[in-house]
């Protein structure tokens, strides 16, 4: 259990703001599914293909 | 409109909105009443830790001999000693003065006012702006009965302005500020007993790292009282009579002391303001609630630092600032931090970020804890300040660093890395496996990593 905190760098945070992406739905890779730039990246380009 | 963006109030938070929101492009005022830099750099944070380095220096030169090292008479100027802090307060808000021009921020002298949700006055003149951030800080809380005369009875900022050494001193207060002039007065030669109403000082920080906290504090011969309040004060010529209650045995006595200093928190400002004016809330307690993105309930309005909640410390007002300009320039920042440090800048100093292991239990994590004392530091004998440990609190199972707690000389610089660590959401693992300097104090933050995992190399684990 996290307390609500979402494990994700801080970059990653900023960029999900900026892509307009709920950072609590981005699947993360890195050590406790911590979310990285890259994992937002890999989510958005996800959610534009239908 | 006259600006895109007014700022009211030029300390940390102030200062911080109005200048990246001109980086972003906009047309930036800040309106200031007082002096640019606001608390901090005039009569908080700098002067404090000037008078705390100096009041070390005079504590280490009674300690150098313990190397060889002797002097003749050791003297402190107080003159000189105030000069030099006012010098290096003059320097930094000038320095703030100069960021405005390179910046084109237009300074503001005034009071500023409300007139209404897009209107300001400010002295005699009104600014209209798109967009508007208060800014306007906090101010000390009064004590009734305790009438705050900046000569005999202080407040932190006539604590700062020292003519004569004080014999005996009352630090009514057992928080961060308390404290820091406790330590100052100590190491300049005063009895300093600090008092506080709550039966641990420090409120917020760790247990553990107050318990090691209080214990080197009363080493260096600071008295200190919990569970204890000052009832009132009578001057008779140069002596200040203090009635003190201990609020558990009701037990009263009258003390004498040549200086009190009143430490009991800060409240809001928002007098003068008027925010009414604007439709801008205030709760009943003076504070500016706010959302992530730092609007009030007038969404083109925004409020930071000090009057916008607590924690009331210079760098969440700087990262608030941040935020309100960039969400004044469209972009999407919130205030996202993890966990906003604290320090208090005694020696050793104390500090903190992250979850307590209270807090970590209270929330329902299984906790895992590892702690490294000082006194197996090579780096910290060198300093001579064996004083203090590193505390680790850690999730069992994830690994995942909830806190770091560190008692020891340089724990403010330390608490950089533990912050970053967090932010990261690192583990201890993470930590124990970076490659940290020897010898340095920063070693003691790997170690207690290590200690978390019953693995540290410098002492035996339990």
């Amino acid at each position: 259990r996290t307390d609500g905190r979402v494990l994700a760098v801080p970059a990653a945070r900023q960029l999900a703001r900026e892509l307009g992406l709920d950072i609590t739905q981005v699947p993360g890779s890195g050590p406790n599914g911590r979310v990285r730039v890259l994992d937002v990246h890999q989510h958005a380009a996800a959610q534009q293909q239908p | 409109m006259d600006f895109d963006v007014l700022v009211i109030g030029a300390g940390p938070g102030g200062y911080h909105a109005a200048i990246r929101a001109a980086q972003l492009g906009l047309k930036v005022a800040c309106a200031e009443m007082d002096k640019v830099g606001g608390v901090c750099l005039n009569v908080g944070c700098i002067p404090t830790k000037a008078l705390l380095h100096a009041g070390e220096q005079l504590a280490a030169s009674r300690h150098a001999a313990d190397f060889g090292l002797t002097f003749g008479e050791t003297r402190m100027d107080i003159s000189k000693l105030m000069g030099w802090k006012d010098g290096i307060v003059k320097k930094l808000t000038g320095g703030v003065s100069s960021l405005f021009k390179a910046n084109k921020v237009t300074h503001l002298i005034g009071q500023a006012s409300f007139v209404d949700a897009n209107t300001v006055r400010v002295g005699d003149k009104t600014y209209t702006a798109s967009s508007i951030i208060i800014a306007t800080g906090s101010e000390p809380a009064r004590l009734p009965g305790f009438d705050v005369d900046q000569d005999r009875v202080v407040d932190s900022t006539g604590a700062l302005t020292i003519t004569e050494v004080p014999e005996r001193m009352l630090a009514i207060g057992g928080g961060v500020i308390g404290f820091e002039f406790a330590h100052v007065y100590t190491n300049l030669g005063s009895k300093v007993k600090v008092i506080e109403f709550l039966p641990n000082v420090i409120p917020g920080a760790d247990a553990d790292a107050v318990r090691e906290f209080t214990k080197s504090m009363k080493k260096q011969g600071i008295e200190i009282a919990t569970s204890t309040k000052a009832n009132k004060l009578e001057r008779k010529g140069n002596e200040l009579h203090v009635e003190i209650e201990n609020v558990q045995t009701g037990e009263k006595t009258t003390e004498v002391y040549d200086r009190v200093l009143v430490a009991v928190g800060r409240r809001p400002r928002t007098a003068g303001l008027n925010p009414e004016a604007a439709g801008v809330q205030v709760t009943d307690r003076g504070f500016i609630t706010v959302d992530r993105q730092q609007r009030t309930n007038v969404p083109h309005i925004y409020a930071i630092g000090d009057v916008a909640g607590n924690p009331m410390l210079a760098h969440k007002a700087m990262k608030e600032g941040l935020v309100a300009a960039e969400v004044i320039a469209g972009k999407p920042a919130e205030q996202d931090a993890v966990a906003i440090p604290g320090v208090v800048y005694t020696s050793p100093e104390l500090a903190w970020v992250g979850l307590t292991e209270a807090e970590a239990k209270e929330k329902g994590f299984q906790v895992k804890t590892g702690v490294f004392p000082l006194s197996a530091s090579g780096r910290a004998m060198t300093l001579q300040s064996t004083d203090g440990f590193v505390k680790m609190v850690v999730e069992e199972g994830t690994d995942l660093l909830l806190g770091v707690h560190i008692v020891g000389p340089h724990a403010s610089d330390l608490l950089g890395e533990a912050g970053l660590a967090l932010e990261m959401a690192a583990t201890a693992t993470d930590i124990a496996l970076t490659v940290h300097a020897h010898p340095t104090l920063g070693e003691s933050v790997l170690e207690a990593a290590e200690a978390v995992h019953k693995q540290a190399i410098h002492i035996m684990n339990r």
